[in-house]
């Protein structure tokens, strides 16, 4: 699990171009939306949505389902353990 | 103010307006469900979703090609001569442009890539002989072109326009508005309890129009009616989702309706994708500017979304219904699905009035409304051009060997976002933070015009984008990418950044020609109540070749 979390971190980064998040501070519980998070918007979480078929082959057709599981890094990897393809 | 001389709508219902209008009267819609069939992973184009869409059938494909274009100028083309076969216009004069409204120009086919190459072939095609100006403003180009028709024509820098707005869907497209989630597999619902997207949509619909009053000898079915006022106004809040109070909407309506009567208006012919946010956003500027009453109409049902097309295609259709003392149905709505108070429905309205107010929205956060009247009143009305002057300039090119990632590290440094632009977004950004830093913005005016100017429109982004749907094993369409494949995107950034919410929009030209940038700049001053501007030339042909000029400009009287 947090090996996958740790992966995870650096995908977000990379696929959201966070360049000026630190991976230190990315802490798997914070919130991934709103103020007082990492601040991610819309178009961030349907390229998450991308980042979890292409990685992870999971198609997740309604972005609506995502709310609860794009909550935080931790809540994305316990999706993810869950319903991994690949 | 600018008389409509003739129309033409050439969309799979039809290849006239005349065509088209009777169809759309017997509640007729070229909206069809493309998908995988069943056992198979793919559909038309190699797609893996299904999605409903309005496309031209094989067989009026080849009636109107022509050899030596491709299918979106041939669209184009027979769009423009069936317009002016209905009027005498000496096309070759200098007094006469057009002016091409789209999203994608050429993306699905091989040649001639940039826009401003396939405005060239139609022009020299239909006989124009001076520059043709190609307006690319995402979702609401049709209505930022006949607005730029009426600056240029007001300003008397010609005497005629040919607005033609055209579309071919393809492959690009629908995956990049699918990776967005914002295309539905099913005939789109506008202003519906049950509505969940979009429908792409090919057609080709083009305007004519004329300083002065046309003479009889001129009269076509179209005649009397008049581009009166229009208004631009960006979001400044995000470059994909609308402000969910219809900010930038609401201002628009405002500015055009300040000292007109809503009870002359026939209808508003809405945007009304059926999106959730689109038609949410725009129910709640109606409500917002006390237009609750006056009947809606919403197209997208008949043609689907035909972007580059739909302003000009819906603004003749709302000509020509409104002509026939009818509101028209918004085809696909039965009950209603958003929060602010609106008149829709989805049978015909009888009306007895002669004008309509035209909405459009789109990514970028530009929104515009513009007021179509039918007159007895043909006094031409000309403005004087805008005195403008320059307060700062911001030249960057590939060529000083600094990258902009280390000018935005050293000099500015303070807006993270940054990462996320494209090259076009990233230029545009560095050089306005440089010019503003310079020059700063009065706190009186926070409603100066962002007009851009290039030749590559956004080739940068749309290559990235064709490696995210490259072939079946690498398919996972990029929504972040796609969103920068529309280069007004990056006005909006600029917005975006400084809470800028006057009017955004990006010109592509076939090469960089100051003196009509320059017109163009004064000719939108001088018509909308813009006291400033940042302006200029924002092109990007690779990473590491590009090349700024934008200036900060404030008027004088």
């Amino acid at each position: 699990m947090e090996q996958l979390i740790k992966d995870l971190k650096l995908q977000i980064k990379e696929a959201l171009n966070l360049e000026e998040l630190s991976l230190e501070d990315f802490d798997a519980d914070a919130p991934l939306f709103g103020d007082e998070g990492i601040g991610l918007d819309s178009i961030d979480v349907l390229e998450i949505i991308v980042l979890l078929e292409k990685e992870y082959g999971i198609r997740l057709a309604n972005p609506k389902e995502g709310k609860a599981i794009f909550k935080s890094v931790r809540t994305i990897a316990e999706y993810v353990q869950a319903n991994r393809k690949k | 103010m600018i008389n409509v001389l003739s129309t033409n709508i050439t969309s799979p219902l039809g290849f006239s307006t005349e065509e088209n209008y009777q169809a759309v009267r017997t509640g007729a819609s070229a909206l069809r469900c493309y998908g995988p069939k069943a056992g198979e992973s793919q559909g038309l184009w190699g797609l893996p979703e299904p999605f409903a869409a309005s496309l031209f059938s094989e067989e009026q494909k080849s009636r109107l090609a022509i050899d030596g274009y491709t299918f979106f100028e041939a669209l184009a083309i027979r769009s423009v001569r069936e317009a002016l076969s209905h009027i005498s216009l000496d096309v070759a004069s200098p007094r006469v442009v057009l002016i091409l409204s789209t999203t994608k120009g050429n993306i699905g086919q091989a040649v001639r890539y940039y826009p401003s190459e396939a405005a060239a072939m139609i022009a020299k095609a239909i006989g124009v002989t001076t520059t043709p100006i190609v307006v690319c403003n995402a979702c609401v180009s049709g209505l930022s072109a006949m607005l730029l028709a009426n600056h240029l024509l007001s300003a008397s820098l010609y005497d005629y326009a040919i607005v033609v707005g055209a579309e071919v869907q393809s492959r690009f497209i629908v995956s990049g508005f699918q990776s967005l989630k914002a295309v539905s597999a099913e005939p789109c619902r506008p202003f519906d309890m049950e509505r969940n997207g979009l429908n792409p949509g090919e057609a080709a619909a083009t305007i004519v129009f004329a300083a002065k009053s046309p003479s009889d000898r001129d009269m076509t079915g179209a005649v009397g009616w008049q581009l009166v006022d229009g208004a631009v106004c960006n979001d400044a809040y995000h470059i994909v989702s609308p402000s969910p109070q219809g900010d930038g909407l609401t201002n628009a309506i405002e500015a055009v309706m300040k000292g007109r009567d809503k009870q002359q208006l026939a209808s508003v012919c809405v945007h009304g994708t059926a999106t959730l946010y689109n038609d949410q956003m725009e129910s709640k500027a109606i409500q917002r500017t006390n237009l609750s009453d006056v009947p809606l109409s919403a197209l997208k049902g008949y043609y689907g979304h035909t972007m580059g097309a739909a302003g000009v295609l819906e603004t003749i259709l709302s000509m020509r219904a409104t002509d026939d003392g009818i509101v028209l149905p918004s085809k696909g709505f039965t009950e209603l699905g958003v929060s602010g108070k609106v008149s829709i429905s989805s049978e015909p309205k009888k009306t007895d009035k002669h004008a309509f107010l035209k909405l459009m929205s789109g990514f970028g956060g530009c929104n515009v409304a513009a007021m179509f009247e039918k007159t007895t009143d043909n006094r031409p009305r000309t403005t004087d051009k805008a005195k403008l002057v320059k307060a700062h300039t911001v030249k960057l090119s590939s060529e000083d060997g600094m990258s902009l990632t280390d000018i935005y590290k050293q000099q500015i440094g303070d807006y993270p976002k940054f990462y996320k632009m494209d090259i076009l977004a990233r230029l545009a950004f560095v050089a306005t933070e440089k010019t503003l830093s310079n020059s700063p913005l009065k706190e009186e005016d926070k409603k100066p015009a962002i007009i851009l100017f290039n030749h590559s429109s956004s080739v940068v982004a749309d290559r990235q984008f064709f490696d995210t749907i490259r072939d079946a094993e690498n398919y996972f369409p990029s929504p972040s990418v796609f969103v920068y494949t529309l280069p007004n995107i990056t006005a909006g950034e600029v917005a975006i950044r400084h809470h800028l919410c006057g009017e955004t929009s990006f010109y592509i030209l076939p090469e960089r020609d100051e003196a009509l940038m320059q017109q163009i700049l004064e000719a939108t001053l001088a018509q909308t109540n813009a006291t400033s501007a940042i302006s200029g030339w924002v092109d990007a042909e690779s990473e590491t070749c590009y090349e700024c000029e934008l200036s900060m400009y404030n008027t004088t009287s």
